[in-house]
């Protein structure tokens, strides 16, 4: 069944929007612009890089500001999303996420689109930091790994301005499947992975190292083995066996041929 | 026995009067909270015990929690039959010998009295408790100038009952506001009752108690959760702890009526890890609540079945935010999440839940026994009933205060605190701990209430009132509270998270000497936008206690930063360790309280500090009467 569709009014323009939804989602889609760092649709709503606030003007809740990724649509409700104090308060965040990410160049870039290109504050460098420097602790990466892959192989560790996210007690994971999810998600491309040889290493993870599947019929290692079998146990109906531990690429050629022999009439005479 | 009606209840409550009222030997209490054991009342209680022993006595001895005047503890109550309870003060182990023999011979030792208890009124019995009349010489417990201003409702058992007794606390009328819950009304009625009284949530926001009920009366589940929030955190504060330690039992009653009414069939109570004999008390206090009837499955024989869990936190401030609590008790980091949805819609386990702070449910038993009118008569309008406050610092007498709301500042840190100690001046008191506010002297005829406070800039909070004199340097508090929620920020949003650490930044700068004109003005900003854009009630009341320093005392930022000079010689690399000849009164006191032997000093000469000796302990500040060290 279809949502309900309600009227919410932003900037002064009504627009439509599903019930329930949350009022970043609905300005993603019309177009207005806002900034965040932990939004993700595919993830529940986390409210802490406090970038995406609005504020509330009329509404069955609390007036005031508040974050778009965590405010719900319902009717009559009426928020703004440009005001000087929005825009203010934005800026002093963004002050300190380029003191606090000195190495990421996203984040330069994103301030310097809202007009803030230098920070007042002393940037916090750590010289060995396996995220180089880019981390915001959006936390996209944590709650990807646990909200979607069901693996939880990293965390917060420490609390307040000393929070990291690594693995627990800094050691190689033993049930991170090298999926790279967390890499894929992060706004500041702060994760780094690399693959070598039969290995895949999560750099950033206390160097984890997952061993790579060696392609059946190339022989090239192109995909996390564990992440292989956990994929394998989704598929329903299951993956035939001819398919199993090729690669893409080989993959693509087995299947391609058998198209082709079933065009000539030759698939049916070799199953037989 | 499990206790099932009215005469069950009664047949208690008489066999626990007998104990509290004993006509026939000497009854002594040993004050045993936390604060009673860190003076030594274990030590006191031992050597009564033992003289006791000793002596063959017939004289019983028990535990009772903290009657509050911390400052004149060891606490000691003694109480011949048909005689008034004298409570002793300062007691130590070389007294217990006098004391048994003067207990022994029908007399009390009037040299150690404090004051005596002829009457008291426990507010959940029909009728006062009677000690009987006598000692003249002693003055009544509310004729001492710290109780006067002062009103009993929360710590209505505490210093009397023991704690580890639940027949004690029935014989003062414990449970009895349960039973007339049970049996003659309607959850309805009685949160109906509890909006009537106007109680509002003791933790520090103030939300009405009753409408906050209502709203998970209204929400369908299979099952909803009460929760007691134990974790009390602010510096200087520690009310929560003594109403746990000192009657756990009011706050099981109290969370029994709340769940009833609005329908929970179990509880948790929340307790920090910090406080081992809180835990100890009521894990003592709950299987005694099983064991008679009261916990578990059909309580005093109606429909009612309701069970309360204990959980020690992890140890982290933020635990006492209501999400991150919930966090914390399902196993998970204790982080907030963004609200709505409240908890009163998916709390814990995702399943409505009430949470309410120690001190609220502590008022529940009395509200239902004496009815929400009786209760909002108390304090001033919208503001009513008592709060406890712990009151500490720089405080001549410091203890537990309780007073109704809207009693002026200057009452509780005068005519009950005595001013400061030393002789020496207050200049402010921090309400409300590390999310509060300070309030100079000038503003101490303000009325302590949730709205004034934050008229203010500081806010309730818990309870603690920490007071600071002419040496405390106001830069060097924010600091200090800052530094707290550094800390403690549970490093989820930014604006906390790295926020709260950069005004630490400045504000250290400021007290090094390294302090810049525009600092001020920077900080001012930062906290105001951790303020606005925080995620959870830490952030969101974090600058408040630098946001009333700049706003009170703007001098003293200044002295630091435009003449690098600390006024109240607290920071020390503002300090010159200079001798000032003009005011040096040649007595010699910083030559002796010098560690390190880096002041020549003789007799009729001016000190002077040798610098490459000297390691800043400020041990000559400390001592000089004259304040001639710069």
């Amino acid at each position: 069944m279809a949502e309900k569709l309600i009227n919410i009014k932003i900037n002064g323009k009504v627009y439509k929007a599903e019930e329930g939804e949350t009022v970043l989602s609905v300005c993603n889609r019309v177009g207005i612009d806002i900034p965040a760092l932990c939004y993700n649709e595919a993830l529940a709503p986390y409210g802490a890089c406090r970038l995406c606030m609005v504020e509330v003007v009329n509404g069955p809740g609390k007036k005031g500001m508040t974050t778009s990724c965590t405010l719900r649509a319902v009717e009559g409700l009426e928020i703004v999303t440009d005001t000087e104090k929005i825009k203010h308060h934005r800026n002093i965040l963004f002050e300190l996420y380029l003191a606090q990410a000195p190495g990421s160049e996203e984040i330069r870039k994103m301030a310097a689109k809202y007009g803030v290109t230098k920070t007042r504050f002393a940037e916090k460098v750590k010289p060995l930091d396996p995220l180089g420097n880019k981390c915001v602790l959006c936390g996209q990466c944590v709650r990807v790994c646990d909200e979607i892959m069901g693996t939880a192989a990293i965390n917060y560790i420490g609390r307040g301005s000393n929070t990291r996210i690594n693995t627990p007690y800094l050691e190689e994971s033993n049930v991170c499947m090298g999926c790279g999810a967390c890499a894929e998600v992060c706004p500041t491309g702060a994760i780094q992975i690399e693959d070598v040889e039969d290995k895949r290493v999560m750099k950033s993870w206390s160097n984890t190292k997952v061993q790579l599947k060696k392609c059946k019929s190339c022989g090239r290692y192109f995909a996390p083995d564990p992440m292989l079998d956990f994929t394998y146990g989704k598929l329903d109906p299951e993956i035939k066996e001819e398919l199993k531990d090729l690669c893409p690429d080989c993959r693509r050629k087995l299947l391609s041929k058998k198209e082709i022999l079933i065009n000539q009439g030759e698939a049916y005479k070799n199953e037989k | 026995m499990k206790i099932k009606t009215l005469e069950d209840l009664n047949k208690i409550k008489e066999k626990g009067l007998n104990k509290l009222l004993s006509s026939d030997k000497p009854h002594i209490a040993v004050g045993l909270a936390s604060c009673g054991i860190a003076t030594g009342g274990d030590r006191v209680f031992k050597a009564l015990e033992d003289t006791i022993k000793a002596k063959k006595l017939d004289v019983e001895l028990t535990k009772t929690g903290c009657f509050g005047i911390c400052h004149e503890e060891p606490l000691v109550n003694v109480r011949i039959p048909g005689k008034p309870l004298v409570i002793l003060h300062k007691v130590t182990e070389n007294d217990a010998e006098k004391i048994i023999d003067d207990v022994a011979n029908g007399k009390v030792p009037e040299e150690k009295a404090l004051c005596k208890i002829e009457e008291w009124d426990h507010l959940t019995l029909d009728e006062t408790v009677n000690y009987g009349k006598g000692y003249s010489n002693i003055p009544l417990w509310n004729e001492i100038p710290y109780f006067k201003p002062q009103k009993k409702v929360v710590l209505r058992d505490a210093g009397i009952i023991n704690p580890e007794d639940i027949e004690e606390y029935i014989a003062v009328g414990g449970y009895s506001a349960l039973y007339k819950a049970l049996t003659e009304m309607t959850p309805d009625e009685i949160i109906e009752e509890v909006k009537k009284s106007g109680l509002r949530g003791r933790g520090g926001a103030g939300f009405p108690t009753g409408l906050k009920w209502s709203f998970i009366k209204k929400e369908k589940s299979d099952i909803k959760y009460v929760i007691c929030n134990g974790d009390e955190g602010d510096p200087g504060a520690y009310m929560n702890r003594n109403e746990m330690e000192s009657d756990p039992h009011m706050i099981i009653e109290g969370m029994l009526i709340g769940a009833y009414a609005v329908g929970a069939t179990e509880g948790y109570i929340y307790v920090r890890a910090e406080y081992p004999l809180a835990i100890e008390r009521f894990r003592k206090a709950i299987d005694q609540a099983r064991e008679y009837g009261f916990l578990g499955e059909n309580i005093l024989g109606t429909d009612f079945s309701f069970d309360i869990g204990l959980v020690s936190n992890a140890g982290a401030f933020v635990c006492g935010e209501e999400t991150a609590l919930i966090a914390s008790i399902e196993g998970k980091p204790g982080r907030p999440r963004p609200r709505p949805p409240f908890p009163a819609q998916k709390g814990l386990w995702g399943k409505p839940t009430n949470i309410n702070n120690v001190e609220t449910w502590c008022n529940i038993p009395v509200i239902i026994k004496k009815g929400g009118d009786w209760f909002s008569q108390i304090g001033i309008e919208k503001n009513t009933g008592t709060k406890v406050f712990s009151l500490v610092g720089k405080v001549k007498k410091a203890g537990l205060v309780e007073v109704p709301l809207g009693t002026p500042v200057r009452t509780i840190v005068y005519d009950i605190g005595g001013g400061a100690a030393k002789n020496r001046k207050v200049k402010a008191v921090q309400t409300g701990g590390p999310s509060g506010g300070t309030i100079p002297t000038s503003l101490f005829d303000t009325p302590v209430d949730y709205e004034h406070l934050k008229e203010l800039g500081a806010i309730m909070g818990s309870g603690g009132i920490v007071v600071m004199d002419e040496k405390t340097c106001m830069v060097d508090t924010a600091k200090y509270f800052l530094n707290f929620t550094v800390d403690e920020s549970c490093g989820k949003c930014v604006p906390c998270r790295e926020g709260l650490k950069r005004m630490y930044d400045i504000l250290d700068r400021i007290t090094k000497g390294k302090g810049e004109e525009e600092d001020m003005e920077t900080l001012e900003e930062l906290a105001t936008t951790i303020k606005e854009a925080s995620l959870c009630g830490l952030g969101q009341t974090a600058p408040n206690p630098v946001l009333t320093t700049l706003k009170y005392f703007r001098d003293e930022y200044e002295a630091h930063i435009k003449e690098k000079r600390c006024p109240a010689h607290v920071c020390v690399d503002l300090i010159k360790f200079e001798v000032n000849k003009d005011k040096c009164i040649k007595c010699g006191l910083c030559y002796s309280a010098c560690p390190v032997g880096a002041i020549d000093w003789k007799k009729g000469k001016t000190s002077i500090i040798n610098k490459d000796k000297c390691i800043k302990c400020k041990a000559c500040i400390e001592v000089c009467p004259v304040g001639a060290i710069e």
